[in-house]
């Protein structure tokens, strides 16, 4: 997995699966990266095979600490998988989508 | 698509156990991805039991405790031709299934673990038991597969369709064509019973069915011979097969031995010096040998000419009917049999009732002496009977005869021997007179059967105290003339009625002493068999009656007595002949 801080984003890529076995690893990881000065985390989706709930559960914390930091949290290009279920438990209404 | 590869018609299951840990989750679902994959399920099958299972895992993991959390957890995926079930068997303390499972509210982190296995399978099921549950998944497989079907596909099936469509339609028009001709020859032989007739209309519609030109069906004799029962061909004569010595030759014999279809044609020509060779050239056929459990009925054979050939739906209407006309001959046999059996075993006993209607209801009394007469059927009735004339107060006469023969016609000349023996009240005085006579009447019936019989007629005049005997080749008669149990033994010339037409007969006239026996017999007492195959014997009868005077018996006990020795005698073998004698005190 692959963090790079953009000015008030922070970039997040290479995540091959977000499941029970590493969400709360994810989830920490990001969070510590984050400086005082980003309020916007963009995580790229394109590798990722594979998403469960705790996955899920893992991006909706992701995406209450930017919402604290009046920021959000985008999906870049999530696989069709993890599009589906994206899909099927609603997560486009809280989360950004985008396919570029 | 050439070849579409389809879900197996039978269950398949893929078992997995994992350690109590999150880390082992994905490995074990790797494997039930490939296990998926190698069933044929599509992507979104596999992808929707892999989150299920991922989710059911987790749980499982997630919220065990206390001891729950050293055991392994069992995961069974089943994959079948119509759906994929998933069976989890977790060490959790449980809890209840939610009746209603809705999406958490927008940014709650847990509870879609539930939503997802809900919305993913078709069907959930949650067993909570005692410190482990089940939880049970479905989902239901998609055969058609993913995507749209493109025209020259859909025209693919469509033909494909129609071809086996077609095969069905020709299979089942075989069928109906098979049970008809079936139907109607049955109906045949209903009528004419003739079972040559049916065989070759039953055939003859085969051979119509199958566009076949000849048939030969041959019946099986004793497993060793195969002769021709009927044939298309009434023109060639086809001799009758040695079976074991033929096999190499004939193809018919071939199929026997070998119990299994065989083809012929170009290929595989029948072999020169095979009978049914003389047919048609370069036929082209197939011999089915026709087995009723371990018996060889038959062979049926039945070709046509190259380069026909029979199809296999053709191979099994020919096996249908072979099987069919085997059950009717086998039948067919079996009724005849149990006819014939009925038949004479229903002779036998119209002949046992001539029989005992010829012997003497009661036998005449004669002045000082004492008379008994005893009469025992073999199983095979013969023409054996006895009987006691009484001439006047002083005068009778006896008469012991064996008609050779069995049945109704020795019970017959049985029946005419003692009508002709009463017809001349005039000549009973001249035994040897009066067997000449009858001899001259009954020669032309006996020997235009072959039949002859043995007679011995004993004339008794008590007043003179004398006794007149004649015998037609029939045993001798026994006396015992006095008291010291000399017993002499009178067989007076002549043959048996039936054999020459014109014979003579002589008379012996003995004279009777005070306690004198006489006994009459037929060679059934002779010949009575022991179970060791010994014969009773001359010896042993005349040593009876020798001692039978010791007792002063009556004519009555002295039968009950011989009666009781025969019998002892064969108490463990069958009676082969009719066993007869007359037995005559003073």
């Amino acid at each position: 997995m692959k963090v790079e801080a953009n000015g008030e984003t922070l970039n997040v890529s290479g995540i091959k699966e977000l499941g029970a076995a590493n969400s709360q690893n994810f989830r920490d990881e990001v969070k510590g990266a984050l400086s005082d000065k980003q309020k916007n985390i963009h995580i790229d989706l394109s590798e990722t095979l594979f998403v469960d709930s705790c996955g899920l559960g893992a991006l909706i914390s992701l995406h209450k600490t930017t919402c604290n930091r009046n920021g959000t949290v985008r999906l870049l290009n999530p696989t069709p998988p993890v599009q589906q279920i994206l899909e099927l438990t609603r997560m486009h209404r809280i989360f950004e989508i985008v396919n570029n | 698509m050439a070849v579409e590869l389809l879900p197996a018609s039978r269950n398949v299951s893929l078992r997995v156990r994992l350690q109590c840990d999150l880390s082992a989750v994905r490995p074990m679902t790797a494997l039930v991805r490939i296990f998926l994959q190698e069933q044929h399920a599509t992507p979104d099958e596999i992808q929707a039991a892999e989150l299920a299972i991922v989710e059911g895992s987790n749980n499982a993991i997630k919220y065990v405790n206390g001891e729950g959390r050293g055991k392994d957890i069992d995961v069974e995926v089943v994959a079948g031709p119509d759906q994929i079930e998933v069976r989890i068997r977790d060490n959790t303390p449980g809890f209840e299934w939610p009746a209603q499972i809705a999406l958490p509210e927008g940014e709650s982190e847990n509870g879609r673990g539930l939503f997802l296995i809900n919305s993913l399978m078709d069907r959930v099921n949650y067993f909570r038991g005692r410190g482990q549950n089940f939880l049970v998944m479905a989902k239901k497989r998609n055969h058609t597969g993913a995507g749209s079907i493109s025209h020259s596909e859909t025209q693919r099936r469509l033909n494909d369709s129609e071809s086996i469509i077609r095969d069905m339609a020709e299979e089942l028009s075989f069928c109906y064509e098979s049970l008809s001709a079936i139907f109607r020859c049955s109906a045949e032989l209903g009528k004419s019973n003739n079972l040559e007739e049916f065989a070759r209309r039953l055939l003859s519609d085969l051979a119509q069915i199958t566009s076949a030109e000849w048939f030969v069906f041959r019946t099986s004799q004793n497993e060793t011979q195969l002769e021709t029962f009927v044939s298309s061909e009434q023109t060639i004569l086809l001799p009758a097969l040695n079976i074991s010595e033929t096999a190499n030759k004939s193809v018919e014999c071939e199929a026997a031995v070998a119990r299994e279809d065989v083809w012929f044609d170009h290929l595989n020509p029948l072999k020169s010096g095979d009978p049914l060779g003389k047919i048609l050239p370069d036929s082209v056929g197939l011999v089915h040998p026709i087995y009723m459990g371990e018996t060889l009925v038959g062979t049926l054979t039945i070709a046509k000419s190259a380069p026909g050939s029979f199809t296999a739906v053709q191979a099994n209407v020919v096996h249908t009917f072979s099987d069919f006309l085997a059950i009717q001959i086998v039948n067919a046999r079996f009724t005849e049999e149990q006819v014939r059996n009925r038949l004479v075993s229903r002779e036998l006993e119209i002949a046992k009732t001539i029989q005992r209607s010829l012997l003497p209801k009661t036998i005449p009394r004669l002045s000082g002496y004492g008379l008994a007469g005893f009469c025992e059927s073999a199983h095979q009735v013969g023409g054996d009977f006895y009987d006691v004339i009484k001439i006047n107060d002083d005068s009778l006469l006896l008469i012991i005869a064996d008609v050779m023969g069995k049945g109704i016609p020795a019970a017959m000349f049985a029946a005419i021997l003692r009508s002709l023996l009463r017809a001349v009240p005039e000549w009973m005085n001249q035994p040897a007179a009066l067997l000449a006579r009858i001899n001259r009447l009954l020669f032309e019936e006996l020997s235009g059967v072959d039949m002859f019989i043995t007679a011995q007629l004993v004339y008794v005049d008590s007043r003179n105290r004398r006794i007149t005997a004649a015998s037609a080749g029939h045993c001798p008669v026994l006396l015992s003339l006095d008291g010291d149990g000399n017993i002499k033994s009178i067989s007076p010339e002549g043959l048996p009625l039936g054999i020459l037409p014109d014979t003579s007969f002589s008379n012996h006239t003995e004279t009777l002493s005070r306690n004198s026996r006489v006994l009459l017999y037929t060679d059934g007492l002779t010949e009575a068999r022991n179970s060791a195959g010994e014969f009773f014997g001359q010896d042993r009868l005349i040593k009876w009656f020798k001692h039978s005077g010791n007792a002063r018996k009556s004519a009555e006990e002295l039968k009950d007595d011989l009666a009781a020795e025969l019998l002892a005698f064969q108490s463990t073998s069958t009676l082969n002949d009719d066993q007869t004698f007359l037995i005559m005190t003073e």
